[in-house]
């Protein structure tokens, strides 16, 4: 109970740093980038295929936009707290910083979720593809999952390297959603990429369709599983994070 | 309350305590020493912040370090100024009361008397960015103490103060220290004076003196001050100060220079200038050392570091200080 209030007390905090108008206008903008694309292409190529749109909409949305988003927010989970002179007044609180690692988690996943969704009702309205009520729907799941499960993996490298988080989380992101994930090995089993292509493909009715060397980068397991795989990646992640947290030390030269 | 036994902080190579055993009870306790001496890092080993590298730091009989029971009983004000920008007093105060898993409800109640309490209850709804730093500092204390902690734990809270502000801080904490614990870190004895509280010297990562504010004065008056002069017959000068029985010690600077060491610079300063009038000496410069607490942390990181004892004996800490500076 007490842990609950702690974290949601701290949702609240990068919320409201997040509600700057420099802030919104910048996540408008990224909102937009989608439908701007999907306008562009439908300008040049008139109208356009579903499967291609749909394709498309996943690699600018649940992909692109969401990783940036989760980049931006929960990269400097530790970090901002560091520069603010905050971190002090946070981690000498009882469960201080579980709830600062939490509590960003949260607040990362809704901020960047709602970015993603209003986003895809742009670009679903800039495609004009039929039957979108049910597209949203898929890709409003996928959104959710790629927030949650990349949001645990960005917590890592904002706890490790505090200052350097963002380039750390470039490269995890490139090594492991983007090269482990694309390998057809168990190693891929581990990846959020993989689910989410996984369930795309499974939630579009593609698997027959899809060629064979294309089989090789999804996994056929029923939608439970997926989701179940990403909930444990989730915690196991957030689990190492908090553990690595609640050792760190700083020494006061590295504060403010 | 408090129990340091042999506590060191390494960072790297940096020693930030240095092999520190000190036991405080309840009560108000200052910390004295000047910047760079090691007291935020001895803050963050007794607020949980800091791990020691050897030894052991127990508050309330126990380890703080990731300790919730130990860190709801710590209310701790650090140095650091409080950049955070468009959040407000009250909603910073209420964040912090509601991290020590307090409900909104009290924890709202909580922090708006302790605004009050500081003096900041006008003040509590405007943007932190718009506030002086002063008002800064009362923010950061009243976060403090909103959650009524056992122990209160203060890092330079004066640091730029107004002087009425820091009246009213100083107020505000002797008042606290009628119940509750106190430790507050300064390196400005009149600061801790003021507070009525047991004083420990700190330098270099090390305990070189403890005890209370006469204990420390007493340590300041029987530290030799230095007279230091050029003339241009200073083995002269030399010869009267040995004289006068004023000089604790002497040594030469130079061709012209001279620093004596004495318990009484004014007297010598006298007794030098009325030889130089009757014999005809010049000094082109004459001035006496600091006495204040930041000539004693001089000549005590002097003595730690064992230097500088050629113009004088080594103080004779009165009963009751440790005075491990002789180590």
């Amino acid at each position: 109970m007490n842990a609950g209030r702690g974290i949601l007390a701290v949702a609240g905090f990068p919320l409201r740093r997040l509600l700057a108008p420099q802030r919104v206008i910048l996540a408008a903008l990224g909102a937009a980038f989608p439908a701007g694309v999907m306008l562009a292409v439908r300008r040049i190529a008139g109208d356009l295929d579903r499967d291609f749109a749909v394709v498309l909409l996943y690699a600018l949305v649940p992909e692109a936009l969401c990783m940036l988003g989760l980049l931006v927010t929960m990269c400097p989970a530790v970090a901002d707290e560091l520069e603010r002179g905050t971190w002090q007044h946070v981690s000498v609180r009882p469960g201080g910083r579980r709830s600062l690692l939490l509590g960003t988690f949260l607040a990362a996943v809704t901020w960047t979720a709602a970015v993603a969704l209003f986003a895809l009702a742009l670009a679903l309205l800039a495609a004009g593809l039929p039957g979108s009520g049910r597209l949203a729907a898929v890709f409003a799941a996928l959104i959710v999952v790629s927030c949650v499960g990349r949001a645990a993996l960005f917590s890592l490298p904002a706890v490790i390297v505090p200052k350097r988080a963002l380039v750390a989380s470039v490269a995890a992101a490139f090594v492991v959603e983007y090269l482990a994930g694309f390998l057809p090995a168990v190693v891929n089993q581990l990846t959020v990429s993989l689910r989410l292509r996984s369930l795309l493909v499974r939630w579009m009715g593609w698997e027959r369709a899809l060629p064979a060397e294309l089989q090789l980068l999804i996994d056929t397991q029923p939608t439970w599983v997926h989701i179940m795989a990403v909930v444990a990646l989730a915690s196991v992640m957030l689990f190492a994070a908090g553990v690595i947290l609640a050792r760190r030390q700083f020494p006061p030269a590295e504060e403010a | 309350m408090i129990r340091l036994e042999h506590a060191t902080k390494l960072y790297g190579t940096v020693i930030g305590v240095n092999d520190l055993t000190v036991e405080l009870g309840p009560g108000a306790h200052g910390l004295l020493g000047p910047n760079g001496a090691g007291k935020t890092t001895l803050l963050g080993l007794i607020t949980g912040q800091l791990r020691p590298t050897m030894g052991r730091v127990t508050i309330f009989g126990e380890r703080p370090f990731g300790n919730p029971r130990v860190l709801a009983r710590i209310g701790y004000c650090p140095a650091a100024d409080l950049l955070e920008r468009r959040a407000t007093p009250r909603e910073w105060v209420t964040y912090l009361v509601r991290l020590a898993g307090r409900d909104r409800h009290t924890a709202v109640r909580a922090a708006t008397a302790a605004l009050e309490r500081v003096g900041l209850g006008e003040a509590a709804d405007r943007p932190l960015v718009t506030l002086s730093k002063g008002m800064r500092q009362r923010t950061k204390l009243a976060g403090a103490i909103a959650h009524d902690p056992d122990l209160l734990v203060l890092d330079e809270p004066f640091v730029g103060l107004d002087p009425v502000a820091r009246h009213d801080l100083v107020t505000l904490v002797r008042g606290w220290t009628t119940s509750r614990s106190l430790l507050v870190a300064s390196h400005l004895l009149h600061e801790i004076e003021a507070l009525d509280a047991g004083l420990a010297v700190i330098l270099g990562g090390r305990l070189v003196a403890s005890g209370d504010v006469d204990e420390i004065h007493a340590l300041v008056d029987c530290l030799p001050a230095e007279v230091r002069l050029e003339a241009d017959r200073p083995r002269r000068l030399a010869e009267i100060a040995c004289t006068s029985g004023l000089a604790d010690g002497l040594r030469f600077e130079g061709p012209a220079g001279l620093a004596i060491a004495t318990h009484d610079p004014r007297a010598l300063a006298a007794a030098l200038a009325a030889a130089a009038v009757a014999e005809g000496i010049t000094i082109m410069s004459l001035a006496a050392g600091d006495r204040s607490l930041e000539g004693v942390f001089d000549r005590l990181v002097q003595l730690h570091r064992g230097i500088g004892s050629g113009a004088g004996p080594r103080p004779a800490a009165p009963a009751g200080l440790a005075a491990e500076a002789a180590r």
